[in-house]
């Protein structure tokens, strides 16, 4: 259960658009649209589980994890905030479902999730400033508690 | 256009040698200092090479850290790459200040930076991290693949910073190779045409200077050895031009002078003859008449003579007294002719009145001698000093008589024509050769007469013609020897009112 609570926080690092709308320099990309890689951190503010069926981590639980996103080389405060919802296949594995909320827009993500330390989803699409997005977001767990963060991606298009 | 004078010529030709030579060297320094600078470049890129390598080490140990702990699980491998990691901001330090004046390469470096840093930061420590929690999560095919997507990119740019550095540090060694020759070149090809200038400019001064130079030294050898005649070529340039000129006007100068001073000793040596001649004249003229006045004095006074003796003797004393006096009156008017002080008391006369008081004073003179007198116009007026006008034909009549040893008549006319009063006094004496006529008016001229035994100061006909032409008038003779003599002389006619 906690694994896919650190995992769900993982994907709400996916504030990459959020950057380049605040900074261009931030994360070193210069267009939103186009292939870039694109650096932000996060912060999980909140994690619920909802235990389904038998007691404890099982098939069937949901997660649903919201993380506020950074770029602290810009500013100290939160740019924007995600939201994952995770259903588990298997008692280690989740799939799971990210949106990225950011002042332009919104970015979501999706796939499965083994290790919550250490994870990669696709990007599959966007709104407004972020409309048609594709690419890969790779999650790298840096603290436990309070759980941060790096959220990469690396954009197609 | 005028010529350049040989300073400004010599001025202009070392200023120009000078800045040929400037320049020469102007672009040996600049070849060299470019050769040099080629050199830093090379070396400059060898050391980013060195120092981008050593960089990349450091990245490689972190990869390696970081691929045993994805394959173990167990974060100690990652305690050497921790270890440079302490490295990392003096090696990165470095190659920045390597790179500092190439914006393309310190912005390499810099995204190098970037990503180093971030491949510390956000992946190796967070990995080691996980693997102590989570061995399993760091030994997923993602991490595998993570890592080396990271360090891919990173070799990318170390790649592009390498490779940028060989191809300067080629092309700066190969600009050096290329200065290198350009400098050998430029040298050689500067000394070659310096040198070549420096003999030029030899042969220039050589020509321009020593050979004018040589000339004049030449020239004024033969100068002081008397040849006054030599002269230079003139012309060249500015003050060669000068010293030929200089030196031409000065040989004619000194030509000038010593045909001066040749005629200056010319006339030395006449005015010395003259004087001895007129000491001897003066002698021998002075003492005949001296001796005979002495003489008869002596008599007087010593001896008892008769009435009529002493008469005779008397009569002798004067005549000589006369001679002497006339004899001093002539050297004074000399005297008087050479300083230009000849005065004339002129007023309006007949002059045919003055020759026929002279004839008649002549007349009876000589018993050998008879005077015929013609005068074919009455008045004959002329404006003139009638006692120096009867001393000139006096002098002509006295001529006439002297140079008739033998006797004869002396012809006397006065006439009038043209404006003039010609008077000609002619005789049938001796005459005067050819090549002593041209002598006749000149100062103590006596011609034959020493050797004919005719006394005389040789200064009546100087002092008559200066007396005639004093008047306006001119005389002048024909002769021949043997033929006797026409001594004439014409007077401008005075106005008849």
């Amino acid at each position: 259960m906690r694994r896919s609570m650190y995992m769900l926080v993982a994907v709400v690092g996916l504030a990459v658009p959020a950057v380049y709308t605040w900074s261009s320099s931030a994360a070193g990309s210069g267009a939103a649209i186009g292939p870039s890689t694109i650096r932000i951190t996060s912060r999980e503010t909140s994690r619920v589980r909802v235990d389904l069926g038998r007691p404890g981590r099982g098939v069937g639980d949901t997660e649903v994890i919201r993380q506020n996103l950074f770029n602290k080389r810009i500013r100290s405060k939160p740019i924007g905030f995600s939201e994952y919802v995770c259903t588990f296949t298997t008692p280690t594995t989740r799939a799971c479902n990210v949106t990225i909320f950011l002042p332009k827009g919104r970015l979501v993500a999706g796939g499965s999730i083994q290790y919550q330390e250490l994870y990669e989803l696709a990007v599959l699409g966007g709104t407004r400033l972020y409309d048609n997005a594709r690419g890969t977001l790779t999650v790298i767990r840096t603290t436990r508690r309070p759980r941060r963060q790096i959220l990469l991606f690396r954009l197609a298009g | 256009m005028r010529s350049l004078s040989l300073s400004t010529r010599m001025i202009a030709a070392s200023a120009l040698l000078a800045l040929l030579v400037a320049g020469v060297f102007a672009l040996l320094i600049h070849a060299v200092l470019t050769l040099d600078d080629a050199r830093d470049r090379e070396a400059r890129s060898k050391e980013v090479t060195a120092a981008g390598v050593e960089l990349e080490k450091l990245v490689i140990d972190f990869e390696s850290g970081l691929r045993g702990v994805v394959l173990t699980g167990d974060s100690r491998f990652l305690r050497p790459a921790e270890a440079g990691r302490r490295q990392l901001p003096r090696q990165i330090g470095e190659l920045e200040r390597l790179v500092a004046g190439d914006p393309a390469q310190r912005r390499r470096v810099q995204a190098l930076r970037v990503a180093i840093d971030d491949y510390v930061s956000d992946y190796l420590i967070p990995i080691g991290t996980i693997a102590r929690d989570n061995p399993d999560a760091v030994r997923t095919s993602l991490a595998t693949e993570e890592a080396k997507r990271r360090t891919d990119a990173i070799r990318a740019t170390f790649n592009q910073l390498l490779a940028t550095e060989d191809a300067r540090a080629a092309a700066s060694a190969e600009s050096a190779e290329t200065q290198s020759r350009r400098a050998i070149v430029l040298g050689a090809g500067g000394l070659v045409a310096v040198a070549l200038l420096i003999v030029l400019f030899g042969l220039y001064l050589v020509r321009s200077t020593a050979y004018p130079v040589r000339n004049v030294a030449a020239a004024a050898s033969r100068l002081a050895s008397g040849d006054l005649s030599v002269r230079l070529k003139e012309g060249g340039p500015g003050e060669v031009g000068e010293l030929t000129h200089a030196f031409n006007h000065m040989a004619a100068e000194l030509e000038r002078r010593e045909r001066e001073l040749e005629l200056q000793n010319e006339l030395l040596r006449e005015s010395e003859r003259k004087k001895s001649e007129l000491v001897r004249i003066v002698s021998h003229e002075l003492r005949t008449p001296l001796a005979s006045i002495l003489g008869f004095t002596s008599v007087l006074l010593n001896r008892d003579a008769a009435p009529e003796d002493q008469r005779r003797y008397l009569e002798i004393i004067d005549r000589e007294g006369r001679r002497l006096s006339a004899l001093l009156n002539d050297f004074l008017d000399a005297e008087r002719l050479d300083e230009g002080h000849l005065a004339l008391d002129r007023e309006l006369i007949d002059v045919g009145r003055v020759v026929a008081e002279q004839v008649r004073l002549f007349e009876g003179q000589s018993e050998k001698h008879k005077l015929d007198m013609d005068v074919r116009a009455r008045p004959l007026p002329v404006h003139g000093d009638p006692n120096r006008l009867a001393q000139v034909v006096g002098n002509l009549l006295s001529n006439a008589i002297k140079y008739s040893p033998e006797g004869g008549t002396v012809h006397v006319v006065a006439e009038q024509d043209d404006g003039l009063v010609r008077i000609s006094v002619r005789d049938e004496g001796l005459g005067i050769p050819k090549e002593l006529q041209e002598g006749v008016f000149g100062k103590f001229f006596r011609g034959d007469a020493p050797a004919s035994g005719i006394p005389g100061s040789g200064l009546g006909l100087t002092i008559a013609r200066s007396v005639v032409e004093a008047h306006g008038g001119r005389m002048d003779f024909e002769s021949g020897r043997g033929e006797g003599s026409v001594f004439w002389m014409e007077l401008p006619i005075a106005a008849s009112n």
